[in-house]
């Protein structure tokens, strides 16, 4: 890599051979200052916004995609090697169960913990509450709106559909119950081996006010398994439902600032090389750091959304 | 806003002075006028005389007319200090340091104040009656005496029966002691409460309470009186808990024996006898070393029968024992958690319902007011003693009935220089409060390498700062006057008095770095501390480099040695009490071979005492405890220099200052604490700033219809027979003012009726749907709730617990609505921003150039 853009050739070589690109490309007529400059802030706002908005809805179902095939293929070999976690404390990100709706064709690996950044990934299993499968309620918080839209399917059509869910314990079979919203009765407490997964998300039925925590109950048909002690009693205010992860703003503040750095790279670079051969290198640098940007900007929004 | 106001304030004023004008017409004022039950001040007049009897002729030495009051007598507590004040008596003289037990031996005509068993009444039986022998000494010295002839001045007692003349007397032959027969001696025994008899003729042979190093001081005290003839004791008390030898309790009834020491009266004395000296000391004098006193006019003698005739007898009470209720009553208790402040108060209290059957049995455990809320927040507890409105991590629905006004003080023991007694009033500021906080003394020569604070003073008392507004103190640096023995764990009080300092210019200006006007800086390692805190931290790890081998061996953390803070008030308080600072700096080894220890330093030598502790007021009350005066309000341009009290005013926690402060309590609706903070008790000059009030917080919905009552009827019971001043069972104790229906307490008392009200009906006027905890006897059933805010941590297993048929029956238990405004605007904001920014960047471009075009 070094070999082919190394600087030695490029300095190497007499400074006409890649003269200063000193004027801009001519406008169709020159504007005010003022108008240019309110003109282009507004651009960039809108590439900023856009780029957000696409990451939320398009780029981060691949992202979140690539996280569940990543995640299944280390659930897969834990429950070969029989070292998939059953209880205690489990650390956060770690894939504790696989969930499986086979009538919607619908699967997601289930991960330890439930902040904002976790559930970029998938559903997530809130740590104070036993795991999928257990005697018990548990409680597993999605999105259903952005990152892959994990819950949206089981929010529209999930009523009455049969789960299966793996864990390091077993198989569990579930029968989901309607779309529990607020006010609606409670179901009574699960009796004796009886379990319940809570599947928490907010509402996406209309998708332009995804913002009302909702609840969809899958009671257990067949055998559950014991909890073994020793779970979290209690969780950080950033794993409770519709929290922001506020513990990132570090990193985003330099993910920020090296994005900044990058621009302004570009910008020199375009008056010494030219447009072509800038973008060939800096795109893919700017893109990855927009990416993961706006990746940790999303830890600052509900994580249900 | 205002306006919106002030027709409501009209209405409610209208509707308060119609209540008043009703109140009066049907002469229902028995709250207003609640009557202050007697705590059973005491006052006798007696006269005690001196007599030299000489064959048939009696000469008059002395006679005087002695008056003692005593503060209080009835329903006493271990340890309880009762305030002893006289006239009339002979000036005292060699004056001792410590006037309490063996030291205040080697005094002239000072008055004996003794805790006996029994009462001094000749129709009781023997046994019921108090003597020499149920009175109680801590060493076998003050009881027994050994002399040569000539010295035994007993043997001349002109009152004294033949027996107790006798060369040896007293002394029990088959009890063991060794008597010298070329000595006169007179033992007294200890009769103790179980009937045994403790011979007292030697060390081994008193009650195991006299033992050396027995864990309480002595409490009888040969006490100082002044020239004018007055003097005054604070006399602790002990119950059969702290002396069960003793055992006085409110079965045992006990007395206390002021005996005013005249000097023996004489009979049948050669020339020049001992029996008949006057004293070798001039009146007022002292006796710092030590030295020998007449025989005759010292307390030694108290038991011979011409002082023991010139008593005054004061009959004590004392109330139930701390563990009354867990003998008396075998239902399971109720448990209240939360503020210590209420400790006092629930000992007078709890026998008020256990002892009745149609109350609950009503028990307060002490735990920090956090952790209590959180109790009761997941139900494992009933309700909560805070003294504040709490963070709620739930939507759960809470009252609060406020159930007490007391606060804290910071206490002191601080002696005067040249045995003049102790301090009676000591004035603070909040920056001196933030100085020892902070722990920004430095203790001694330890501290001194402390970076960045090497010219502060060694303790409280070398500061000018303390000396301006406390002249006259002596200016010895000690350990114990570098820090103020506070509290290590969390606590509404830790938070009220640090917002104390944080409403004080000058002192936040010094805890942010400041010097002070005398060039004290603040502890580099608390510098900006942030204020208040509910728990104040100890920050500093400076270890001192010294060549002394202890600290060589046990390095640590020099400052936090010296504040050495401690888990409850009720230490602190005892702490105050024996003069004992938790300074933990003593170095020791049993023998040189064995490697050093640290550990707690000694208790103070009476006469050098200097020690400051925050305590309750409710303990300060009931020990007797001095305390200081605070500053409320100051005139002075701050961060001047000066050098008297001047300009500032100070209030000491009274019933007055403390009314002032709950007057100024605003009230902000059932759900919250009343706003008291010291913003608002900074307001009025004369409310004092360690006023708190106590709330009984219990929640108002989701709580089980049995305990709800129970929790309603102790806030009426708490605010209507709980306000009656006085010592007994039920009644309110001193350190509390009471909450009144009228008067500067009637907001709270208005509150607590609504807020048990509340309780008792379990239900919210609000129609918003939320979820509802079934019992408090399954806290896990609450958790199918599945709203994401209770989790079902535990989800039981347990088949019963888990079906709580009470849930299904009586409460609808409905999903929690849990709505995120950020989540409902973020997408249409985006996309608007989107179109917004999308289509202004070209448009203005296009509009400006086709304005141009034009």
């Amino acid at each position: 890599m070094t070999a082919v853009l190394g600087g030695r050739r490029r300095f190497s070589r007499p400074a006409r051979m890649w003269p200063l690109v000193t004027s801009a490309p001519p406008t169709a007529a020159p504007v005010s200052e003022t108008v240019s400059i309110v003109s282009t802030s507004l651009t960039v706002l809108a590439v900023v916004v856009a780029w957000f908005l696409a990451q939320l809805m398009l780029l981060g179902g691949i992202e979140q995609g690539r996280a569940q095939d990543r995640l299944y293929d280390q659930f897969r070999e834990q429950l070969a090697a029989a070292t998939a976690p059953v209880g205690g404390i489990i650390a956060p990100g770690a894939p504790v169960a696989v969930m499986s709706i086979p009538s919607l064709g619908w699967e997601q690996v289930v991960t330890e913990g439930t902040s904002a950044g976790t559930l970029l990934n998938g559903p997530g299993h809130r740590r104070d509450t036993v795991l999928p499968g257990q005697a018990g309620v548990s409680l597993v918080y999605g999105r259903s709106s952005t990152f892959g839209r994990p819950f949206a399917p089981i929010l529209s059509s999930g009523a009455g559909a049969k789960m299966t869910v793996v864990t390091g314990q077993g198989t569990a079979t579930y029968t989901l119950g309607s779309v529990r919203r607020a006010g609606d009765p409670m179901p009574p407490a699960p009796s004796g081996t009886a379990s319940r997964i809570t599947l928490v998300t907010s509402d996406g039925s209309s998708a332009l006010s995804p913002g009302d925590v909702v609840y969809i109950d899958a009671t257990s048909t067949g055998d559950t398994f014991v909890a073994p002690p020793g779970r979290l009693n209690a969780i950080a205010p950033s794993e409770t439902a519709m929290a922001a992860d506020r513990s990132v703003m570090p990193a985003l503040a330099l993910s920020l600032g090296a994005l900044a750095l990058v621009t302004v790279g570009v910008l020199v670079a375009r008056r010494r090389f030219g447009m072509a051969r800038t973008w060939l290198v800096g795109a893919p640098i700017v893109v990855a750091l927009a990416w993961m940007s706006a990746d940790l900007t999303t830890y600052l929004l509900p994580n249900l959304l | 806003m205002s306006a919106i106001i002030r027709p409501r304030e009209l209405v409610s004023l209208l509707l308060g002075l119609t209540l008043i004008a009703v109140m009066v017409a049907t002469g229902d004022s028995r709250a207003s006028a609640a009557p202050t039950d007697e705590v059973g001040a005491f006052s006798k007049t007696k006269t005690v005389t001196r007599e030299f009897v000489d064959g048939d002729q009696t000469e008059l030495v002395d006679s005087r007319d002695v008056t003692v009051n005593v503060d209080h007598t009835l329903n006493l507590r271990g340890r309880e200090r009762v305030k002893i004040d006289w006239s009339g008596a002979r000036p005292s003289a060699g004056r001792a340091a410590n006037p309490a037990g063996e030291k205040g031996m080697s005094q002239e005509y000072p008055v004996v104040i003794l805790q006996c068993r029994g009462q001094d009444d000749q129709s009781l039986p023997e046994a019921q009656r108090l003597s020499p022998k149920t009175c109680w000494t801590s060493t076998v010295q003050q009881r027994s005496q050994s002399a040569v002839q000539r010295n035994a001045v007993w043997r001349h007692d002109a009152y004294a029966s033949e027996t107790d003349r006798e060369q040896v007397s007293g002394v029990d032959p088959t009890a063991g002691c060794d008597v010298d027969p070329e000595f006169w001696t007179h033992a007294t025994p200890f009769v103790a409460a179980s009937g045994k008899t403790f011979a007292a003729c030697s060390g081994s042979t008193m009650p195991p309470e006299a033992a050396v190093g027995a864990s309480f001081p002595p409490a009888e005290v040969a006490s100082f009186t002044n020239a004018d003839g007055k003097g005054e004791a604070n006399f602790e008390v002990r119950s059969a808990t702290e002396n069960e030898s003793l055992g006085c309790s409110s079965s045992t009834p006990c007395s206390i024996v002021v005996i005013p020491i005249m000097g023996l009266s004489c009979a049948d004395t050669p020339a020049a006898d001992p029996c008949e000296a006057t004293g070798s000391f001039r009146t007022g004098s002292n006796n710092f070393a030590n030295e020998g006193v007449d025989a005759a006019v010292s307390p030694l003698y108290w038991w011979s029968e011409s002082n023991w005739r010139n008593r005054i007898t004061v009959p004590l009470t004392f109330g139930l024992p701390p563990d009354a209720c867990d003998v008396l009553d075998s239902r399971a208790p109720t448990a209240f958690y939360g503020s210590e402040l209420m400790s006092q108060a629930a000992l007078q209290w709890s026998p008020a319902y256990c002892l009745r059957k149609d109350r609950f049995k009503f028990q307060l455990n002490r735990l920090g007011d956090d952790p209590a809320f959180a109790l009761v927040e997941n139900g494992q507890a009933t309700a909560a003693f805070v003294s504040g409105t709490r963070e709620k991590e739930t939507t759960e629905k809470f009252g609060y009935a406020p159930t007490a006004v007391t606060g804290f003080a910071i206490s002191y023991i601080v002696d005067e220089p040249d045995n003049a007694g102790e301090r009676q009033e000591l004035r603070l500021t909040p920056r001196l409060v933030a100085k020892l906080l902070t722990q920004s003394y430095l203790g001694s020569d330890l501290g001194r390498g402390h970076p960045g604070m090497a010219a502060n003073p060694l303790s409280i008392n070398n500061d000018p700062d303390f000396r301006a507004l406390n002249p006259g103190l002596d200016t010895g640096s000690r350990e114990a006057g570098a820090a103020l023995l506070s509290l290590s764990e969390s606590s509404d009080v830790i938070s009220s008095l640090t917002d104390y300092i944080a409403h004080d210019k000058e002192a936040m200006a010094f805890v942010n770095g400041a010097a002070d006007p005398w060039g004290m800086v603040v502890n580099p390692s608390y510098r900006k501390i942030k204020l208040p805190t509910a728990e104040f931290p100890l920050l500093d790890s400076y270890v001192p480099t010294t060549n002394d081998e202890c600290r060589q061996q046990n390095p640590g953390p020099y400052f936090s040695q010296l504040a050495a803070p401690v888990t409850t008030f009720r230490k602190v308080a005892e702490a105050v009490l024996d003069g004992w600072p938790n300074v933990q700096t003593r170095c020791e080894r049993s023998s040189p071979s064995d490697p050093y220890k640290t550990g707690r330093v000694d208790r103070q030598g009476v006469g050098s005492r200097f020690m400051l502790g925050v305590v309750s007021l409710g303990d300060a009350a009931r020990f007797g405890l001095r305390t200081a005066a605070l500053q409320t309000a100051s005139s002075v341009s701050p961060n001047a220099a000066f050098d008297s009290p001047e300009g500032r005013t100070f209030v000491a926690p009274t019933d007055a200052s403390l009314s002032a402060a709950a007057s100024m309590a605003k009230q902000q609706g059932t759900s919250k604490a009343f706003d008291l903070s010291q913003a608002r008790l900074a307001k009025k000059a004369s409310a004092y700033p360690g006023t708190m009030v106590v709330y009984t917080a219990a929640k108002t919905r989701g709580l089980d219809r049995a305990e709800a009552k129970k929790v309603a009827s102790f806030i009426r019971i708490s605010t209507s027979e709980g306000q009656v001043q006085g010592s007994g069972n039920g009644k309110l104790p001193a350190g509390y003012v009471p909450i009144r229906k009228s008067g500067p307490t009637a907001a709270l008392y208005a509150q607590a009726q609504k807020v048990a009200k509340l309780v008792e009906a379990q239900k919210e006027p609000a129609a918003k749907p939320t979820k509802a905890a079934p019992t408090k006897a399954a806290p896990a059933a609450a958790a199918p709730a599945g709203s994401a805010d209770v989790p079902p941590a535990a989800a039981a297993p347990a088949p019963a617990a888990a079906t709580p048929t009470a849930a299904v029956t009586t409460d609808v238990v409905a999903t929690a609505s849990n709505t995120s405004g950020p989540a409902q605007s973020l997408l249409p904001v985006l996309v608007a921003l989107l179109l917004l920014a999308g289509l202004g960047g070209p448009g203005t471009r296009l509009v400006a150039e086709w304005r141009r075009r034009r």
